[in-house]
């Protein structure tokens, strides 16, 4: 009799910040528990733990990615059970292993951590209304660089899920002084992880000055965007002025635009959006 | 006869223009390999591993001009792609992830023939299921498996001559470096200090797949040396990355690997001996000539499993024989290589765990820089001031190339220092980087006999690629962002860059081809060749 249990190969569709879109194929033991995320806070401190014994020496402590990819998002993007099977049948042909020991509970558990992962610290609750705060997003103009759902201009970040990873500390504050607080992108191997959105002003050498968000960056190259969404990329070597200005924008702040009754509107709106798992 | 006349027109019709020689390569010839800088013979290009190429064809004035020559692909690559090929008489010999070995045409890429390892259920703890390299030697190619065998192939088919089981996969060894191969002998060790194994260092007959000897890095409990580990169990000190020879001296110069558990060393008092070490042995005896080790009670994951790069200088109008060593613990060592004198060393990256080092180079190590339970910001990072990439000389600058990572790790203490061979160590801690803006990469140039830089080139983060010098005037080296480039040697002035799409993660190597100097390197799954149109 052996003791290997039949195993039968699902793929999932996974959607890492900064790897793109990737097909994975886990490995997925036959008649699966469907897993959930346990999410009381004794169920998140023992997945906690479980956590930094299995997962972080590949994932990094606070799943931003280490060897292995950023785990942060990833049950918001794929749903629990996709996760679950991962963690419980690993991904054959890369470097996660199955941990097959652990108990449907367990991964739950460690599941249920990796929900409270990469998201900014906040203990606020949204105080205003999400239905007036959507009238307020869309008569401000945010809908000009934001995306919701399919809708807006790409110029700024899309905010489909922003709620699932923002609190509203976090978005009233960059709502006010945009670029004070940027997050970081998510990486794999200590790499990657750099500020998201950094405002960059070159000027090349024949004299042209460009302002716009940090878009890409390598050793030799630098492409931002600008406020009207427009791609420029530069051979750093033909750059006179090349900085970076952590605090500036090319959002605008709505610090006296906007009540302090729409501002918590709008606040309780961004909070609102925690998008779908991936069909 | 006319039945061989016939044979002889049919083979010329079917024969492509491109002849190849495959002639064998004798331990001789190995020896001997500077003399013939169009091949590249061993994982470091010859016996020192300097990673130094004798050709001159690409220079300084025409490096700019490179362009694709041709690109492979593996089929369906699982894993990273960190291989440095071996290239002998227009054959390249690469391998694939996890432990493919393909021969092509070292002309145009044709694949020859393809070799892969059946494995179920492999146990790869704490490494990449990868593979760095083969050896060759005689008409046979050597490969390591990620299930911890050494194979023995055919250089002509491919086919398997002998296949050994070098350790037990499911307590943790795997392999992914490359062996060395020396007159007569095969040597390889293994990974798996994360699976708290217990660190060896096996001699395998070249012909037959025999073991001949086998060295533990770490004592039995009550064995000599175990004093330095307090009442526990030693494990660690895994060999898993590229050694040197010396065959005049005949000493191979191997590193080794932490102890374990890594981030908690409560219930292994002592220098924890021998890892973190550099080992000098005989091959003959299979004995431990001379050890130095870089950091005792190591607690930072810092493996000294760089590879060492062997050269010759006079010091105090001396002439000495020498090894240098850019450690993973942010020093640049020197040391005699007869004797294991250390003769000095110094930090090549930003350090902040050491005053200095003594006398004998053994650290000055500062109050409260191991993990702490909240964590405990350390230079250099957990995959230190360089990782597993190898270094490169050159005998005409005498300046040391090495790829180094400028990071910092909040270390983490675990609460647990238990551990089971074969599984992760439970709660032993691990690290946040300080990467991204915080970090950087830098190629250095250092004076090889005193460490002290010379030029750096700035990279926009810590990479994984090696170095490769020239007689050409060149350094040759990549990004994690995906640029390959080349660098003038002298001054370290950027001459050509390309940038191809995904991270590289291999050292280059150059080799020439009907008198055509090529260039390789891998970026993502692709292995690509560059050359002068």
């Amino acid at each position: 009799m052996s003791a290997i249990r039949p195993l039968c190969v699902a793929a999932v569709m996974l959607a890492l910040p900064g790897l793109g879109r990737i097909t994975l194929e886990a490995q997925v033991p036959r008649d699966p528990t469907p897993v959930v995320a346990k999410t009381s806070p004794a169920d998140i401190a023992a997945g906690k733990v479980l956590y930094e014994a299995t997962c972080s020496k590949c994932h990094g402590l606070d799943g931003g990615g280490s060897d292995g990819p950023s785990l942060q998002g990833v049950a918001e993007r794929l749903g629990d059970e996709a996760v679950g099977n991962i963690i419980r049948g690993g991904i054959p042909g890369t470097g996660m292993n199955g941990f097959g020991s652990l108990s449907v509970d367990e991964t739950g558990q460690v599941v249920g951590y990796l929900r409270t992962l990469g998201r900014t610290a906040d203990a606020e609750v949204a105080k205003g209304d999400p239905g007036k705060g959507k009238a307020v997003y869309e008569s401000s103009g945010c809908t000009g660089c934001h995306i919701v759902d399919g809708s807006g201009g790409g110029v700024g970040p899309e905010l489909t899920r922003v709620g699932s990873m923002r609190g509203p500390s976090y978005l009233r504050a960059t709502l006010l002084t945009p670029g004070a607080i940027l997050p970081k992108e998510a990486g794999a191997m200590e790499r990657g992880r750099f500020t998201q959105f950094l405002f960059v002003h070159v000027v090349t050498k024949d004299g042209h000055s460009f302002e716009g968000t940090r878009v890409y960056e390598d050793s030799f190259t630098i492409e931002i965007k600008d406020a009207a969404g427009k791609f420029h990329g530069f051979k750093k070597l033909d750059l006179q002025k090349l900085e970076k200005l952590p605090g500036r924008s090319v959002m605008p702040s709505f610090k006296g635009t906007l009540s302090d009754t729409q501002l918590d509107d709008l606040v309780a709106y961004l909070a609102s959006l925690k998008g779908t798992p991936t069909p | 006869m006319r039945a061989i006349r016939y044979a002889l027109i049919l083979l010329s019709l079917v024969v492509p223009a491109i002849s190849l020689a495959q002639t064998p390569v004798p331990y001789e010839r190995i020896v001997k390999s500077d003399s013939e800088p169009a091949n590249w013979l061993t994982y470091g290009g010859n016996y020192y591993d300097q990673r130094f190429s004798g050709l001159k064809q690409l220079t300084p004035q025409n490096v700019g001009g490179l362009k694709l020559a041709w690109a492979y692909q593996p089929s369906r690559p699982a894993g990273n792609v960190e291989t440095s090929p071996i290239i002998v008489d227009g054959i390249m010999y690469v391998t694939e992830p996890p432990s493919t070995v393909t021969a092509l045409d070292a002309h145009n890429g044709a694949k020859l023939w393809t070799w892969s390892p059946v494995m179920h259920n492999v146990v790869a703890i704490g490494l990449f299921q990868t593979n760095r390299g083969v050896a060759v030697m005689d008409n046979r190619v050597y490969v390591a498996t990620l299930d911890a065998h050494l194979v023995a192939l055919d250089a002509k088919s491919g086919a398997v001559l002998w296949n050994t089981v070098v350790a037990d996969n499911k307590l943790g060894y795997a392999i992914t470096g490359p062996p060395l191969a020396i007159d007569g002998k095969v040597m390889i060790g293994t990974g798996g200090s994360e699976a708290a194994v217990r660190g060896l260092l096996d001699c395998y007959d070249a012909k037959t797949g025999k073991r001949l000897w086998r060295i533990w890095t770490v004592p039995l409990q009550g064995e000599p040396g175990s004093e330095t580990w307090g009442n526990s169990v030693p494990a660690g000190g895994t060999t898993w990355n590229a050694a040197a020879y010396d065959p005049k001296l005949n000493l191979v110069y191997w590193g080794t690997g932490n102890p374990a558990p890594d981030w908690n060393g409560d219930e292994r008092p002592g220098a924890n001996l021998y890892t973190c070490a550099l080992l000098a042995i005989d091959p003959d005896a299979g004995k431990v000539k001379w050890y130095f080790q870089f950091s005792p009670h190591e607690t930072h994951d810092w493996d000294a499993s760089e590879p060492p790069v062997l050269f010759d200088d006079v010091i105090n109008g001396k002439p000495r024989k020498l090894v240098g060593f850019a450690n993973r613990n942010a020093f640049y060592y020197v040391l005699d290589r007869e004797s294991g004198e250390f003769i000095t060393g110094m930090p090549y990256a930003k350090q902040t765990w050491a005053k200095g080092l003594d006398a004998k180079g053994q650290p000055i190590v500062l109050p409260d820089t191991g993990p702490s339970p909240e964590g405990n910001l350390v230079f250099p990072s957990i995959t230190g001031a360089i990782n597993w990439t190898s270094n490169s000389y050159s005998p005409l600058t005498k300046l040391f190339y090495v790829d180094t990572r400028e990071m910092g790790s909040y270390f983490v203490k675990g609460t647990s220092t238990k551990w089971e061979m074969g599984k992760f160590p439970m709660g032993a801690g691990g690290e946040r980087a300080l990467s991204g803006d915080d970090a950087y990469g830098a190629i250095r140039a250092l004076e090889a006999t005193t460490g002290k830089m010379k030029w750096e080139f700035r990279l926009h983060s810590p990479s994984w690629v090696g170095t490769l010098a020239t007689a050409g005037g060149l350094v040759f080296s990549g990004t994690d962002e995906g640029n390959f480039f080349a660098l003038d040697a002298e001054s370290g002035k950027p001459l050509w860059e390309i940038y191809l799409g995904s991270s590289l993660r291999s050292n280059p190597v150059t080799y020439a081809v009907d008198g055509k100097q090529y260039v390789f390197v891998t970026a993502g799954t692709t292995y690509f060749v560059f050359g002068l149109p």
